[in-house]
């Protein structure tokens, strides 16, 4: 820890940043609540290696990474040996994180250190002050930022001042540059915790074009350090909302497809006076929604009573009532109030664990064919206009490229539906054919009826 | 610079113009030769356009061929649509003549057109016309001439051989968006054919017209495609007819067998693969599915084993009359079945367009077929292909892409509801509400004065 003292020396020196040594002093009390992890996607083909910075949330070593830092597409099982590493330590001392989930509300992923590893991590709550209090318009923040690997991930100094505070949904203040790398916390000048670096990754939600509506992000630069955090009240709460297992179970689900925010003209046509609300595009087969009797083209006005709040991009009250959702649970009932024609109508919707996602069922690798399929699930049938009856066969979650199957035409996503002729049900259907395929040495050629965009297409597949 | 040349370069292909051939003794000689060059025609359309939310006018250059006395022209629909405003004939003696469209195919990419015979008689002026040979007798390697406008290079005649005298080429979006080529085989010929020249004939020593050129490869040397003298003659027949040509449809997507006899245990040349059934079409509804083999229609054995083999037998099911019920041979696994299918009419999966002015916004009619394609619950709605910046459609958000499916309270299930509500805002602006499709999420616009 040479250099802080040498970098402290000569701000010592100079009278006129005289309150600067405090800060510093701060900021280094403050390493204590990050770290650097990294970890292994495993996929077919290939080992892929990511590096996030996290925040350590309490005393028994559990650390939150933001949303963005695993793939959505990533399977947990896929997530391969985390390494926790301490900010400008060398990079050959590490200790193991084990991956306990994702939390569905805050998006946030959650890890826990090893016992060994935890010896001098001071959890971010030591320093949350006693009421949270949002920044003020030109407060000055600072925050931690970590570089990479080949440098010891060695901690550095952000500071900004707070430019403009938005809920979009969340409680999130924009700065006048940027304060923290990603998912690192950020602070007053006092020292109290002010929330966490987000946006980082892209920031994508920081812009909104203006033309589309649901607030299509504009990718900006620099996914090494954001210009925003999300407000201490947005995360002191919900710490605790630590997964009981790796897939982030149960998730509530409502079933309204497509919420499309209605604008202030239309607002105003409907005579919605200044009130925010949301089309339902689709209301999904068998859902709660439906189960409710909420119907297409319905327009979300309420939840519990409580009118849509108007917040700015309009957009941003799609991710409100995702998150209204979210922060329930299965079983709960959810008093949606609707607009259907010219009728108000509330409907008490009573909220269910949500139908397995691709990343949760089944799936398997064949190696020698090249192909990974897996089962045919709920959202696979929405996105191909599917009826639950109609729901079979199997999905190519990947195909090798430059195989035989590539060159019969199949690609990945697309819908399996008979395998050599014969009619696939369920992914046990599949997986027998297709590690019956694999062995028959004899065989010299296999036939799959795939389906894409509605079309189906007979392809045949040599073996030799 | 002759600048007068479409703009109509498809993709990797161009269409063409006719063409004459004038080179070898035999041909020059020919009398025949010498009549026929004397019945092809520059063509000259003024259309409008619906894009970019207003009607505009564009134009351009074609060839056709003069058929009989009555003055019937064919040329290519790619040449000539219902879109035309003003067509003007020049004839072999130069002089310019007004004509008409008769009817068009798209699917066979030709179009009928009749000069403006009271004209003609006025001005004294006189034509030759030229006759059909038979398509069918033609072989690779025989010579054959194309006469045509070229580049606005009026009476060109070039000179080639049949490449190919059975082509298979067909092309979802190929006349100007619309379908081509499932109906008919093409004729390939290294008779240089470039664009300008689509709608003029492909023509024998003799001056027989033998196919009507259409189009060729982008950046390849001389591989031009014609539409066989026998389809051709077949269209023009119903085009004079009912100005139109009506065909039947099912909703199967043929595929070749080749290679896969072993695997449905066929004989060889046997049968025709059903590669996909589109959803809620009649096939469908009658049970049919991906994968099963066609093997006869009506008790007519089909053979489907190579691509130039399917558009015959999809011409034998689209010739049907509309509405009459096909008894389809259908093998399935080891099983095989009749099912009876009734034929509905075939539709393209373009509308009709429009422009609807004020709100700066064109559309196109969704059809049951693009319906179909594109996985909608029906035909409702109008398709926006474009809208004009600074316009009421446009500052309300509406872009292309969008189906508008509802204006105030009312369904659009025809292009009159919304030009009927346009109508209205014409007489009297006043808000509008739209609610629209995009990608399955339905949204509302309000578009105002």
């Amino acid at each position: 820890m040479k250099s802080p003292s040498v970098f402290l020396a000569i701000l010592l020196i100079l009278p006129a940043f005289a309150r600067a040594a405090d800060v510093a002093e701060l900021w280094r009390e403050r390493l204590k609540s990050v770290v650097a992890v990294e970890f292994f996607t495993e996929t077919e083909l290939d080992r892929r290696l990511s590096f996030a910075f996290a925040t350590v949330v309490d005393d028994q070593g559990t650390i939150i990474l933001p949303a963005a830092a695993i793939s959505g597409r990533a399977t947990p099982a896929q997530l391969k040996d985390f390494r926790i590493y301490r900010p400008g330590e060398p990079a050959s001392n590490f200790s193991v994180g084990e991956y306990l989930g994702q939390d569905l509300y805050t998006g946030w992923h959650f890890l826990r250190i090893e016992e060994k590893g935890r010896a001098g991590l001071v959890p971010v709550t030591a320093f949350a002050g006693a009421t949270a209090t949002a920044p003020l318009i030109a407060e000055e923040i600072f925050g931690i930022g970590l570089r990479k690997k080949d440098e010891d991930f060695a901690p550095y100094f952000l500071t900004g001042r707070v430019a403009i505070v938005q809920t979009i949904p969340q409680r999130t203040a924009v700065t006048t540059l940027e304060i923290a790398s990603p998912g690192l916390p950020v602070f007053t000048r006092d020292g109290v915790f002010a929330g966490l670096g987000t946006a980082g990754f892209g920031q994508s939600y920081l812009m909104f074009s203006e033309r589309t509506r649901g607030g299509q992000g504009v990718v900006l630069v620099n996914s090494d350090e954001c210009a925003a955090f999300l407000l201490a009240d947005e995360i002191l709460p919900h710490l605790g909302r630590i997964p009981t297992n790796v897939l982030g179970r149960p998730a509530p689900w409502l079933g309204a497809n497509g919420l499309e925010p209605v604008d202030p003209e239309v607002a105003k046509f409907l005579k919605l006076e200044s009130r925010a609300g949301l089309v339902v595009s689709e209301v999904l087969e068998g859902s709660p929604a439906e189960k409710a009797g909420m119907k297409e083209r319905d327009i979300l006005l309420e939840v519990d009573g409580v009118p849509l709040p108007r917040l700015k991009p309009d957009g941003a009250v799609v991710g409100h009532v995702e998150r209204e959702i979210d922060r329930r649970a299965p079983g709960e009932v959810m008093k949606v109030g609707v607009l259907r024609g010219s009728e108000r109508v509330t409907l008490d919707v009573v909220l269910e664990d949500s139908p397995p996602s691709p990343r949760e069922v089944e799936r398997k690798y064949f190696e020698q064919l090249g192909l990974t399929v897996r089962a045919f699930t709920y959202a696979d049938g929405v996105n191909r206009r599917v009826k639950v009856a109609d729901h079979a066969g199997v999905i190519a979650h990947f195909v090798k490229p430059s195989t035989a199957l590539t060159t019969a035409g199949l690609r990945t996503d697309d819908w399996i539906k008979e395998i050599d002729g014969q009619e696939i049900k369920t992914f046990q259907d599949a997986a027998a054919k297709l590690a019956a395929i694999e062995q028959d040495t004899a065989k010299t050629e296999y036939v799959l009826l795939a389906s894409r965009g509605g079309e189906t297409a007979v392809l045949r597949v040599k073996l030799k | 610079m002759l600048s007068t040349v479409r703009s109509i370069a498809l993709r990797a292909l161009f269409l063409l113009l006719g063409l004459a051939a004038v080179t070898p003794l035999t041909a020059a000689a020919s009398r025949g030769f010498n009549q026929l060059l004397d019945a092809v025609v520059r063509i000259d359309v003024r259309e409008v356009a619906f894009e970019d939310g207003s009607r505009r006018f564009t134009g351009g250059v074609g060839s056709g061929v003069i058929l009989d006395a009555e003055g019937l022209i064919l040329t290519n629909a790619h040449v000539a649509s219902p879109r035309a405003v003003e067509i003007s004939v020049t004839l072999a003696n130069l002089e310019r003549v007004g004509a008409t469209l008769v009817g068009w195919d798209h699917w066979t990419d030709l179009a009928l057109l009749r000069l403006d015979l009271d004209e003609i008689k006025r001005r004294g002026l006189k034509f030759s016309h030229a006759k059909f040979g038979d398509s069918d007798r033609l072989s690779p390697g025989q010579t054959v001439f194309a006469v045509g406008t070229p580049h606005g290079l009026t009476r060109t005649v070039t000179r080639g051989i049949i490449s190919n005298n059975r082509r298979y080429f067909e092309d979802n979006t190929g006349v100007r968006g619309y379908e081509t080529g499932s109906f008919n085989t093409w004729l390939q010929t290294d008779a240089a054919i470039n664009p300008g020249n689509s709608g003029g004939p492909l023509v024998n020593e003799k001056g027989d017209v033998v196919g009507i050129n259409s189009r060729g490869y982008v950046g390849a040397d001389n591989l031009g495609f014609a539409i066989p003298a026998n389809t051709a003659r077949r269209i023009v027949g119903e085009l004079t007819r009912a100005g139109t040509v009506t065909r039947s449809y099912i909703g199967l997507v043929p595929g070749v067998l080749r290679d896969l006899e072993n695997f449905y245990s066929l004989e060889l040349n046997t049968g025709m693969l059903i590669n996909s059934v589109d959803p809620g079409s009649p096939a469908a509804r009658a049970g049919l599915r991906g994968g099963d083999i066609l093997l006869a229609i009506n008790g007519n054995k089909v053979d489907g084993r190579f691509p130039e083999q399917l558009p015959p037998i999809q011409n034998q099911i689209a010739s049907q009359p509309v509405g009459s019920a096909l008894r389809l041979s259908v093998k399935r696994g080891a099983q095989t079945a009749d099912y009876e299918v009734v034929t509905e009419q075939l539709v393209s999966r373009v509308g009709e367009e429009w422009a609807l002015d004020k709100w700066g916004l064109s559309v196109r009619k969704v059809s049951r077929t693009y319906a179909r394609e594109n996985q909608l619950p029906d035909d409702t709605g109008v398709l926006v292909i474009g809208v004009q910046p600074g316009f009421p459609a446009a500052v309300a958000g509406l872009s292309r892409g969008d189906i508008i499916t509802k204006i105030n309270d009312t369904p659009v299930a025809s292009l009159e509801s919304v030009k009927t509500a346009h109508a209205a805002y014409e007489t009297a602006p006043a808000a509008v509400l739209v609610e629209a499709r995009r990608n399955f999420r339905v949204s509302l616009y309000v578009v105002k004065p």
